[in-house]
């Protein structure tokens, strides 16, 4: 047992020290829903009641889920260096090294997320009227989504330009869907029944919920979220556990 | 320490190991030699533990007994040559003094010092072998997987690596190591593998298999072209040669058969594809 947590707290250190060392892209999605937040915040005040907190929100989740990329190129950049195979090699199980990939790359999801959300009330005016304790439910759920959906992306697509391709277009397609930009109610009839389907849609109803302090609609869409992370992550786990094959683009 | 017995791995049609059995006992160096395609990394891999063969027996020391440094380089282009050993070293579960003192020995064996803090990806591709190289025998294993650990080095890092393998091999250690230069067979000392078409078609000392590979003898003598004849007795042909030429001679020179030979008469009379 000390012997497994010392493997996993060995590959998280190197993990967190890789991310460290290559900051841009979690920057950028850092500052660009800080000016988004800031450039929309008057037209969504003006366009739906509760502008507020539907832009800071809005955003958010966006952001986040455009951070999948981080999640997946994590993974995918082991395949590519070809340092999953000399991992897999050593003592460490699969779940190790699974765990000592994700804590890191968790943590930078949480941090973007509280980040943005402390932006939200400091510098958007968000005012949560709820327990502060549900918003961290709410924002570690969803990154436990992200993560899964991360990790499953990285298992399946053959490059680093699929992975960008499908995380940019999937992250803006899935939360736009979801009401990120645009309130669900003010959707075309039809969207509106495929909004559901959207994981971002959850994402969106469950912070909101948060910040307004309802507990049952927060939990009911984290569990919907966490079902959804526990699909794509054994897929995930199942599939790096084969070690990719030798097929690659990388 | 390794007993492999009729491994076969299939990929779709193609039969990477196709009954494939060695054997290597502790303190040996085995020089695994063959074709691209051979099945010498597919075997390097089932060693490894990273593919599970189709059919047939591996009997060896517990998985973290055995150190493998892959043919591709795989290090983090980000981390150091420490931070990686500091890493690899804590998977292996050696912890602080032991770990240092590990270390300390592999960076003086492999002469990693004047690149121990510089990353991996700016480091030449020599150095970048030697970490590979170093990675693998860190935690002083009873097995150490060589998979072409030379490829494009250079002459000191060829060195250094069969240096330290002759070190290791002398403590004990079982050493399979598959490469397409011969010749560093020899400096090694290592006993001989053939394989081809996923299966060990020769095996013993470099002796023993060259034995039975004729020499060549070349006489030059007067004006003439130089007369040459490949035999398997070298002395009684360079006899029978001086009697018939009965003049001054001006060179003799006798080339024994190299590995490079075997390799070539036993793979071509099975009509392998170079």
């Amino acid at each position: 047992m000390i012997d497994s947590l010392s493997r996993i707290a060995a590959l998280a250190r190197h993990n967190a020290l890789l991310r460290l060392r290559d900051p841009g892209q979690f920057l950028s999605y850092l500052i660009m829903p800080m000016l988004g937040m800031l450039a929309l915040k008057p037209l969504y005040l003006r366009a739906v009641p509760g502008g507020t907190t539907q832009v800071a929100t809005g955003l958010l989740v966006m952001f986040s889920a455009l951070a999948l990329h981080i999640v997946g190129a994590a993974t995918l950049t082991e395949r590519g260096w070809h340092t999953w195979d000399r991992l897999r090699a050593t003592r460490a199980t699969v779940p190790e090294l699974l765990l000592g990939k994700a804590i890191p790359v968790y943590v930078v999801l949480l941090l973007q997320q509280a980040v943005l959300t402390a932006f939200g009330v400091l510098a958007v005016g968000v005012r949560p009227t709820g327990a502060w304790w549900l918003l961290g439910v709410a924002i570690a759920a969803w990154g436990v989504t992200l993560l899964a959906i991360g990790s499953a992306l990285a298992a399946v697509v053959r490059s680093h330009g699929e992975l960008h391709a499908i995380c940019d277009i999937g992250a803006l397609v899935v939360t736009t869907i979801g009401g990120a930009l645009v309130p669900v109610t003010l959707f075309p009839h039809w969207l509106r029944a495929v909004a559901p389907f959207s994981p971002g849609y959850w994402a969106l109803r469950m912070l909101q919920a948060a910040v307004h302090g309802d507990v049952p609609r927060t939990l009911t869409a984290a569990t919907l979220l966490l079902a959804v992370a526990a699909a794509a992550g054994t897929f995930a786990c199942r599939r790096m556990t084969r070690g990719w094959g030798r097929a690659t683009l990388l | 320490m390794l007993h492999a017995e009729n491994l076969i791995k299939r990929y779709g049609a193609v039969r990477a190991l196709d009954g494939f059995t060695l054997d290597v006992a502790p303190g040996e160096i085995a020089g695994l030699v063959g074709h691209n395609g051979a099945g010498k990394s597919t075997f390097a891999d089932v060693l490894a533990g990273l593919i599970r063969p189709d059919a047939g027996t591996v009997t060896t020391v517990a998985r973290g007994e055995i150190g493998v440094a892959p043919q591709h380089l795989a290090l983090y282009p980000s981390a150091t040559a420490r931070e990686h050993l500091r890493l690899f070293g804590t998977l292996a579960g050696l912890r602080r003094r032991a770990l240092t003192a590990a270390a300390d020995e592999v960076i003086a064996d492999l002469m990693l010092g004047d690149f121990l803090d510089r990353r991996a990806g700016l480091l030449s591709g020599g150095q970048q072998r030697r970490v590979q190289a170093a990675i693998a025998m860190l935690h002083r294993p009873r097995l150490l997987v060589m998979d072409e650990p030379t490829a494009g080095a250079d002459p000191q890092t060829r060195q250094s690596l069969l240096t330290a393998l002759r070190r290791r091999a002398a403590d004990g250690c079982a050493v399979l190591y598959t490469t397409h230069y011969l010749p560093e067979l020899a400096e090694l000392g290592a006993s001989v593998a053939v394989a081809d078409r996923g299966r060990i078609i020769a095996r013993g000392t470099s002796s023993e298999l060259l034995s039975g590979l004729p020499s060549e003898v070349r006489v030059l003598a007067g004006a003439g072209p130089a007369v040459s004849v490949r035999t398997t007795d070298p002395a009684a042909a360079l006899v029978e040669l001086l009697g018939a030429i009965g003049g001054p001679v001006h060179e003799i020179d006798v080339r024994r058969p190299s590995l490079d030979d075997l390799y070539e008469s036993l793979t071509v009379s099975r009509g392998a594809q170079p």
